[in-house]
């Protein structure tokens, strides 16, 4: 059975899309078959992230209305093959996905692939609901600021009453703090949220910390996911979340600010 | 010979009476049940006397009663302007009939009317306030959720996020921050209380009154429960 996760906020902006290719990407980097969803119909950024805008050629809507099959709109990475996307519409909307003929394609997903990774979009109506309506886990991308934990929170109040799971009254979606922007010279000087604030407010266990980085910017534009970087510190923590989704444990690193060496402020670096 | 243990003496009460306009018992508990949802605190266990005049003569009185009791009023008899046979069925039945009096509308005897109805209500509420039972939430309530104990208190096994709403009749507890905004003694209950191991709320009410935020200045971040003191919202720490 695959692991449907799917990857939400409540807010726009906090790093959904950025998330879900890189850790789809990595979960398939260590040999998983993994399957990218793009819910957001309408604003479809996914494939622009994964570097494949240019190989879309039916999508997720087609799909849905039986204008095309499955293996016709799933594009298959180039860097790693057990990877494929499907893409959203880009002139739809979000009503043209309907929750029946969801179930049927991500139950036909389930059937070749390992992880299902469903990237929502933000906000909390139809389009978002539909992201999470079959999900087995859940990744709570979250900015340490106030507004992006309180959407946090109720997203995590819809995981728990609006999925199916919960509708069937089944064990309940499993959830996991991403906290994603964090700087922690920035929490130290008081002007953001702490983990441990966050942690306290949305009581969720966490599953990784993705520092600030100039590289999550350069690897958007390039369409390469983050994940592909090993060298920036934003890479790397993706890498210990898709490690901890596989079931080890690993230290949480890229928490404390990094003191400047005694050279650098010598030599004012 | 000592004095007698026991001794009768008249007195007026003021009784609720309730006209019946029809005898298709559906239609009564429907309009029962509207009407007792609006105070169930108010009506609970209060004396009711059925007034028949308005409904034909072949009563199922047996079934008035049980339908009454059913409500928790406390059934006390039949009244209306009825046939002489009438009451006598009644009578047979084993059901009092209890006359009117006239009215006396002078001014000392509203005054003791309202003084009684205050009592009544008094003995209510304390009778109420014992007979709570508890909902309990196992869990944080989110964001946007909204969680009502109605005629009950409510426990809360978690936190309470900024953003959601807790509401009770009776007492709150939350075992956890009380982050969003707690309601207790909904319907009215003035000796609600709400207690929680952190209070950052965003609004605290009981009975009716309430706090923001900027209210609770003093106990911020504590253990506290809070209450009412004639009629003045105060919080103490618990520990």
């Amino acid at each position: 059975m695959a692991r449907v996760i799917v990857v939400t906020s409540g807010k726009g902006g906090v790093g959904k899309t950025t998330s879900s290719a890189a850790i789809g990407l990595g979960l398939a980097l260590k040999g998983n078959k993994v399957v990218l969803i793009d819910f957001d119909i309408g604003l479809r950024n996914l494939d622009l992230i994964m570097g494949c805008e240019r190989r879309v050629v039916y999508d997720f809507v087609n799909v849905i209305n039986g204008e095309a099959t499955l293996n016709q709109a799933l594009i298959k990475d180039k860097r790693v093959s057990s990877l494929s996307i499907l893409p959203a519409s880009q002139t739809r909307d979000k009503d043209a996905l309907n929750k029946e003929n969801v179930g049927k394609v991500l139950e036909e997903l389930g059937k070749s692939y390992d992880f299902i990774v469903c990237d929502s979009p933000a906000g909390i109506e139809a389009g978002a609901m539909m992201a999470l309506y079959y999900a087995d886990e859940a990744i709570v991308t979250t900015n340490p600021e106030v507004s992006s934990v309180r959407d946090s929170d109720r997203i995590l109040g819809m995981l728990a009453s609006r999925s199916r799971r919960a509708e069937l009254g089944l064990e309940p979606i499993k959830e996991h703090l991403l906290l994603t922007r964090y700087s922690p010279k920035r929490v130290e000087e008081g002007e953001m949220l702490s983990v441990e604030d966050v942690e306290d407010i949305l009581s969720i266990p966490l599953l990784g910390v993705i520092p600030e980085s100039q590289a999550v910017l350069k690897a958007s534009n390039a369409g390469e996911p983050v994940i592909l970087d090993t060298m920036s510190d934003a890479g790397k923590a993706y890498q210990d979340v898709v490690d901890r989704l596989l079931g080890e444990t690993i230290d949480f690193r890229f928490l404390i600010a990094e003191k400047k060496g005694i050279f650098s402020r010598m030599f004012g670096g | 010979m000592a004095d007698a243990s026991i001794e009768f003496k008249g007195s007026s009460f003021t009784l609720s009476v309730l006209h019946l306009k029809t005898l298709v018992l559906a239609d009564i508990r429907n309009d029962l049940e509207k009407k007792v949802a609006q105070a169930p605190d108010f009506f609970y266990l209060v004396p009711i006397v059925v007034n028949i005049e308005k409904i034909a003569s072949s009563v199922d009185y047996q079934a008035i009663k049980s339908l009454i009791e059913e409500f928790n009023f406390t059934f006390v008899g039949f009244t209306g302007a009825v046939s002489k046979e009438q009451r006598k069925i009644i009578r047979e039945l084993g059901f009092s009939f209890v006359n009117t009096t006239k009215v006396d509308t002078s001014q000392k005897a509203i005054v003791a009317e309202e003084a009684l109805v205050k009592e009544a209500e008094k003995t209510v509420a304390t009778a109420l306030s014992k007979l709570y039972t508890d909902k309990v939430h196992r869990g944080q309530i989110r964001s946007g959720q909204q969680v009502y104990a109605k005629g009950q208190n409510l426990v809360v096994i978690g936190s309470v996020s900024a953003g959601a709403e807790v509401i009770a009749d009776g007492n709150i507890h939350v075992y956890g921050s009380l982050r969003g905004r707690a309601i207790a003694g909904a319907k009215g209950h003035h000796k609600a209380q709400i207690y929680c191991q952190k209070l950052e709320a965003e609004l605290v009410s009981i009975n009716g009154n309430y706090w923001l935020s900027e209210s609770m200045e003093q106990h911020w971040s504590s253990p506290v429960y809070i209450h009412l003191n004639d009629n003045e919202l105060t919080s103490s720490k618990l520990i």
